[in-house]
């Protein structure tokens, strides 16, 4: 069970949005390609992790899944420590869910690191006739925010794939362009790399800090 | 019809074992892997199986496939499942109040010693009950149906099964004996129910146990009808001054966030939630009388134990499956007063796990972090090696008591032992969690890495686990209670 297999990079990735809006069952769909209809709430903080390959590099992406509810922000927003990409959902047929956005928003830039790379996600494409969420709306509200923007179901297995590797993908843009690359394994930091004191030799992180 | 379709998915279900993958995080119950043996699925004849929406209850069926899973050690779970459709009509004008067997002792309660004249095994759980109540003996001669070869996740609450178990050793039938001893006693000793309580209370006498354990039911005989039949009208009373309010704009989150959560919740209950409105109704009206708190995701799950142990009053054995709308109303509201009350006696013990920032939690995660870092180093250096925190997977095991990562049938053990403990949930809990990390030390030390760590530590597989492994673990908390509870330093590095 233990995974060791070669990676070239550990990207830490956060699932945020309130809660039902199909969290837990876009990172099934993405991470085991299934969806469970009766998905339970999600406790605090889940994981999950998937290899993929881009391009020539493998890729681990390690995923957290958190609560959407407001009472575990305490413990959650810990997570967001070390995570260089986020998907925020909303369900697109339930308007509240996308009115809270900007507030995950703020949240999220408070916690995280400023260069994370996020995602709009608008779930539930399926119930397509129960939308109450125009795509034009969000997709002006990403642009406005400098987001990228998707549509997806978890239940048609609609977009998911594409999502994460999208948000992956601009993941290794943004680190490649920016040289931030340390070992086969290293960490990875959006931010400039904080300059370590000498002699602090650099250590083989599993991944971002973990809290 | 209906059953037709289901008997339909069980077969679908069985044909592909294993098709229905786990999704690590939660989604699914714990997954033993080592269990991939079919079992002979093609015989159920699933004949109390209702489902008043089909599609859902086909998804449920689909959710839980994995649970069904089985080995054939687990036999003495077969059960006779009463058709709850047929109830006699003259249950429903006798049932107004919940059977309490013991509140009518027969000869056998009186006899707490079992005698040589006295029958050295007992065949089954509903036969025992033949001398403490009538109209559930009546019901079970006339309902009995054909064995489902099934074991539903509940099904092992009991100690001693109904037919088609092994029959009940000598041991089990003189521990049912005491209990009911005590629980006819004009004046219940509560220190005595406890101190058998810890080690697993037997199914019959459940029900009756817990309430009195918590301290919903008088330990005098006498005043018991009486307060139960207040502590009812009072939570209908509450319904009726609060349940009209859900819309309005003050508890439109609460609401909302309960409705959400109600088909989400743990483990497994869903046709019981969804038929009615109970679990939503008792969620809803606990929230708005503890606005310090108010509804946490997870309070959803404490419900689920004290909701089926009460209906298994009513129900042998297979009670997720059971559709509760068929029994008669007084019945159901019973059912749902006694669990309100029971669930809001645990949460008072509790409540500061729900309040903002979950202050419970966060201190119960690091005690539990100081006394795995006294009891078994090896682990506390392994988690601290490759980064994983004990908030990333025992915060959960806090907020849920362990349900989650524990089959429904050994949380109700659980609890025995939680309700026999003084400060149970609040205290005792926290060495059971620790007895629990280190019951999983070989496949922990086995992991390279820090997703290893977590997908293990997220989704331990606990689905075989009956009675014998929560004895043996809560064995084991109980050892380091005594061993450490009480000496802040022992073992301190």
């Amino acid at each position: 069970m233990g995974s060791d297999e070669a990676y070239n990079f550990v990207f830490k990735v956060v699932l945020i949005g309130e809660s039902g809006v199909g969290k837990s069952n876009l990172l099934s769909r993405f991470t085991k390609n299934e969806f469970n209809h009766d998905s339970r709430t999600t406790i605090g903080v889940e994981f999950s992790t998937r290899t993929i390959q881009l391009k020539s590099l493998i890729i681990k992406a390690q995923i957290w899944d958190t609560a959407g509810l407001e009472r575990y922000r305490a413990i959650t927003s810990a997570y967001y420590r070390g995570a260089v990409g986020a998907l925020l959902v909303y369900d697109i047929t339930k308007h509240l869910t996308y009115e809270s956005v900007e507030r995950w928003l703020k949240e999220l830039y408070d916690h995280a690191d400023p260069h994370i790379v996020v995602m709009l996600v608008g779930n539930k494409t399926d119930l397509g006739s129960e939308r109450s969420v125009p795509t034009e709306d969000a997709k002006d509200f990403a642009e406005k925010n400098g987001l990228l923007f998707l549509e997806t179901s978890a239940l048609e297995s609609t977009n998911v794939e594409t999502a994460f590797q999208n948000v992956l993908g601009e993941i290794h843009r943004k680190v490649s362009s920016k040289e931030v690359t340390r070992g086969s394994i290293s960490a990875v930091s959006l931010s400039s790399p904080v300059p370590r004191a000498a002699g602090d030799p650099e250590e083989k992180k599993p991944c971002c800090r973990n809290l | 019809m209906a059953t037709d379709n289901i008997i339909h998915f069980w077969r679908k279900n069985a044909k592909v074992p294993g098709s229905i993958q786990p999704v690590y995080g939660a989604q699914h119950p714990p997954l033993d892997p080592r269990i991939h043996r079919t079992f002979p699925k093609d015989t159920p004849k699933g004949n109390n199986l209702k489902s008043k929406k089909a599609s859902s209850f086909h998804e449920f069926a689909r959710s839980t496939n994995d649970a069904w899973d089985i080995d054939d050690e687990n036999d003495e779970d077969f059960l006779a499942p009463i058709h709850p459709s047929s109830l006699p009509p003259t249950l429903h004008s006798t049932h107004q109040v919940p059977p309490l067997p013991l509140q009518q002792p027969s000869d056998t309660t009186r006899e707490p010693d079992t005698g040589p004249a006295d029958r050295v095994v007992v065949k089954s759980s509903s036969e025992a009950l033949l001398n403490t109540n009538t109209v559930r003996s009546t019901l079970q001669k006339q309902q009995s149906l054909p064995v489902r070869p099934i074991i539903p996740l509940v099904a092992r609450i009991s100690d001693q099964n109904s037919s088609g178990a092994p029959i009940m050793t000598v041991r089990d039938k003189s521990r049912l004996d005491k209990f009911k001893y005590l629980l006819s006693c004009p004046n219940t000793d509560l220190e005595e129910l406890r101190k058998h309580s810890w080690s697993g209370i037997p199914r019959e006498v459940r029900p009756i146990t817990w309430r009195l354990l918590s301290g919903y039911l008088p330990a005098n005989m006498e005043r018991r009808d009486l307060v139960l039949k207040r502590k009812r009208d009072e939570y209908f009373g509450f319904i009726e001054q609060y349940y009209h309010s859900r819309t309005d704009e003050t508890y439109k989150d609460t609401y909302r966030q309960i409705h959400i959560d109600i088909p989400r919740t743990n483990p497994l209950t869903i046709p019981l939630f969804d038929i009615l409105e109970k679990g939503f109704r008792i969620l809803f009206i606990w929230a708005i009388r503890h606005p310090a708190s108010g509804y946490v995701q997870g309070i959803n799950d404490l419900v689920t134990p004290f909701f089926v142990v009460f209906l298994s009053e009513f129900v042998e054995e297979d009670v997720e499956n059971f559709d509760v709308a068929s029994l008669p109303l007084d019945t159901q509201r019973n059912i749902e007063a006694d669990s309100f009350w029971c669930m809001t006696k645990l949460l008072d013990g509790i409540q500061d796990n729900y309040t903002f920032a979950q202050p419970g939690i966060q201190n119960n995660v690091k005690a539990l972090e100081e006394l795995v870092s006294r009891i078994d180093e090896d682990i506390h250096n392994y988690f601290k090696r490759y980064e994983v925190e004990y908030l990333q997977f025992a915060f959960r095991w806090m907020n849920n008591l362990l349900m989650r990562e524990l089959p429904l049938r050994c949380t109700i053990r659980l609890w025995d032992t939680y309700q026999a403990e003084q400060e149970g949930f609040s205290h005792f809990h926290l060495y059971v969690c620790a007895a629990f990390l280190i019951e999983w030390r070989k496949e922990i030390l086995s992991m390279v890495d820090f997703q290893g760590l977590l997908m293990l530590l997220q989704n331990l597989p606990t689905i075989h686990w009956g009675n014998e492994e929560v004895g043996l673990l809560l064995a084991e908390a109980y050892r380091l209670k005594y061993m450490f509870a009480d000496a802040p330093n022992h073992y301190k590095r």
